[in-house]
């Protein structure tokens, strides 16, 4: 059971200008767990996925998904994917 | 993480198994597992020379002499694959975050399983040397079970050590592929 779950966390983090560091101890997780989450090299539980989301004000919907993310220009100048 | 309250043994672990002075020393794969293969070696050659010393006779005092030589390498690649690890093994439970939670159920039950092969196998050969040489057993049971239980006390460190990823890019490094994934 490795189900890709994909994300725009990086995107988000350096869009807010939050360090992995101060993210992590704001989730109680690890810096490393942040970067894995990143690389998709680890899926957060719903717990820690739930306490990014919050940390950012944001749904979970908009850091995580199933489906591969669209670029955040074509969603907010709504152009299409090539 | 838990969100238990950290007592002070529990931080000045976490600054030193997170201490990243020493992070040259396992910054790449090919490293950490040079870490392990010396300290399995050093692990090898110190059971050895403890076996001799048991079954030696007379008194090996050069074995203790190069013995007390080898633990300080073997110290320090202990710590190299600690801090690969970021104290995986060495941290409590609730210091530790999900991932890493996780990770060291893994690893433990990848050692567990390594660990009863080794017995077994340990087992056979002393079930075999015992029908050909009758006081084989006898003679190699204690020094086979103080390698076995070394072993079984370091594999889940090696596992750890061999199974550690690469640090993530540094911060405000966008890593290839990070973009929306």
């Amino acid at each position: 059971m490795s189900e890709q779950v994909h994300n725009r966390l990086a995107v988000v983090r350096a869009e807010r200008k939050v360090s992995r560091q101060s993210l992590a101890e704001a989730v109680g997780a690890h810096y490393q767990t942040i970067g894995y989450i990143e690389r998709g090299q680890y899926n957060p539980s719903l717990d820690l996925a739930l306490k990014i989301a919050k940390f950012f004000g944001l749904p979970v919907e908009a850091l995580f998904s199933l489906e591969p993310f669209r670029p955040l220009t074509y969603e907010v100048y709504g152009r299409k994917q090539p | 993480m838990t969100t238990t309250r950290l007592t002070r043994y529990d931080r000045s672990m976490l600054r030193l198994m997170n201490d990243r002075r020493g992070a040259a020393w396992y910054a790449t794969a090919a490293r950490r597992r040079l870490a392990v293969a010396a300290h399995v070696t050093l692990t090898l050659a110190i059971g050895g020379l403890m076996t001799h010393m048991f079954l030696a006779e007379g008194e090996p005092l050069w074995a203790v002499a190069v013995m007390a030589v080898l633990l300080l390498p073997w110290m320090v690649a202990t710590g190299v694959i600690n801090g690969a690890t970021r104290g995986l093994l060495e941290l409590c439970e609730h210091v530790l975050d999900e991932r890493q939670s996780a990770e060291r159920r893994r690893v433990l039950a990848r050692a567990h399983r390594v660990t009863t092969l080794l017995l077994a196998a340990a087992a056979a050969t002393l079930l075999i040397t015992g029908g050909l040489a009758g006081d084989a057993p006898k003679a190699y049971a204690a020094p086979l079970l103080i390698a076995v239980l070394v072993v079984h006390w370091v594999m889940p460190l090696w596992v750890a050590g061999w199974r550690a990823q690469d640090e993530p890019a540094e911060d405000g490094v966008l890593e290839p592929g990070t973009l929306g994934r």
